[in-house]
């Protein structure tokens, strides 16, 4: 099955990278075989987006690890529940909904367990960086990553979602069950904290 | 337009989404403002870096565990018998091994459950008083051990019928003389198992013959895991792999 055209708007220089979109008669056929019991249309499911989903899965548990087992969890809740996918939105779109819920459904728990506190939408922002000139360079692949560690799991998720795998708002939001507004506002405070976090991080290495 | 009016317009902006008037006062303002120019140059570094990021890959065997776990479930959308789910009714050529690895996780599924019943008939009952308080049930009799193997094992032969049909129905899909090792080594593990049952049903209670069985259904287990292994790479087309798990199979 042929993946389906992007319908990303990132800048124009970045290749587009989404996998989703609007809904194609190639979902339904696809849904409606692994509904049937087709195990062959299910791996091509998974073969359509384990990758990506695994990356999601693994930054979103930050240093903890576990994405390999998270991924199976996520698409054994696909298998579950495809029945329940109307194609009121694209399959890969039902399909990231469904796997960020769980990701952050983990990471409450995790945080329940650990007698922390979750972030919510109104927690501040990081201390803000005024600078005349640009304090980041170039930024370190294993830096961006630490720093994206840090970052409350809501803020996160929009991050990776936007920025890293290239979805637009639209998509986002329908992804976390958020307006485009909340998704373009979650990206933008990630973003400032990221930007904190390397500034700061410099700093402490120049001193 | 002022520092803190820009930052709604921040994110458009640096993500070239930003047009007509509102971009010409953007621009307007960080004509004249450095820290916003300096910011604004960061959030377009960091952006390309996000973009940039490395793609990881899945471990080889998470599809595999995957292919076990849903191996348990019904079909999605409607409730089917395990029989039909491992594809009895009749799997096509290109979905086989899927449902063979289904198969084979159930059989792993019902050796897993046999575990409870053997460490339960194989546990000291008389010498160890904390561990007769903690279990207030009945000590299990020959009988009921018996009965409950029996049940287990009939799901077990249930399974092993249902993968005959498809390994049947699909030889062709391997070498001949791949398919000769295979089934030279299910003839020995079989055996095994007729051995080892032979031995259960004049000792019931023999913590050996039931260990013995029990070693004979994993290493059945194991084959068919090595089976669904060979198959999937020899569907992808990785030679190289199909060849080194031929090696194993053949060992």
């Amino acid at each position: 099955m042929a993946l389906q055209a992007p319908t990303l708007s990132t800048t124009p220089d970045m290749p587009p990278s989404n996998p989703v979109g609007d809904v194609k008669t190639g979902d339904l056929e696809l849904v409606g075989r692994i509904r049937s019991g087709d195990g062959a249309a299910f791996e091509t499911l998974y073969r359509q987006h384990a990758t990506r989903l695994y990356n999601l899965a693994s930054r979103m548990m930050g240093a903890h690890g576990e994405a390999d087992d998270l991924l199976q969890d996520i698409f054994l809740l696909a298998y579950r529940k495809i029945g329940s996918f109307r194609g009121e939105s694209s399959l890969g779109t039902w399909l990231y909904r469904l796997a960020m819920n769980h990701c952050l459904d983990v990471l409450r728990n995790r945080q329940t367990r650990m007698g922390q506190q979750t972030d919510s939408l109104d927690e501040p922002d990081a201390m803000p960086v005024a600078s005349p000139v640009p304090v980041l360079g170039a930024v370190s692949r294993i830096d961006l990553e630490r720093a994206i560690d840090t970052l409350p799991a809501a803020c996160r998720a929009a991050f990776l979602l936007h920025d890293v795998e290239g979805f637009g708002h639209q998509e986002v939001g329908t992804m976390l069950g958020i307006s485009e507004g909340t998704s373009k506002s979650q990206v933008h405070k990630a973003r400032m904290r990221i930007r904190s976090y390397l500034a700061h991080g410099s700093k402490k290495k120049e001193s | 337009m002022n520092c803190s009016d820009l930052s709604e317009a921040l994110v458009d902006l640096v993500d070239g989404r930003l047009d007509g008037p509102e971009r010409r006062d953007v621009e307007r303002h960080l004509e004249g403002c450095a820290n916003c120019r300096a910011l604004v140059e960061d959030l377009r570094s960091l952006r390309a870096a996000a973009f940039m990021l490395d793609r990881r890959e899945p471990k080889a065997d998470t599809w595999s565990k995957l292919q076990a776990a849903i191996a348990a479930e019904p079909a999605p959308g409607r409730l089917v018998s395990f029989s039909r789910s491992l594809g009895v009714s009749g799997p096509t050529r290109a979905n086989w091994p899927v449902w063979l690895g289904a198969a084979a996780a159930l059989i792993l599924a019902t050796v897993i459950g046999l575990l409870p019943l053997m460490n339960r008939a194989t546990e000291p009952h008389d010498d160890n008083p904390d561990a007769a308080a903690a279990q207030p049930d009945e000590p299990a009799t020959v009988e009921s051990v018996t009965a409950e193997f029996e049940a287990a094992e009939r799901h077990y032969q249930k399974a092993i019928d249902d993968l005959q049909t498809i390994a049947n129905k699909d030889t062709g899909e391997l070498d001949p003389q791949v398919a000769a090792v295979l089934q030279k080594n299910l003839g020995v593990i079989d055996q095994a198992i007729s051995e080892s049952r032979e031995a259960l049903k004049s000792q019931p209670s023999s913590a050996n013959a039931q260990s013995g069985l029990f070693d004979a259904l994993r290493s059945k287990v194991a084959l068919l895991q090595q089976t669904v292994e060979l198959i999937n790479e020899m569907r992808k087309g990785n030679q190289a792999e199909a060849g080194r798990r031929v090696q194993t199979l053949a060992q």
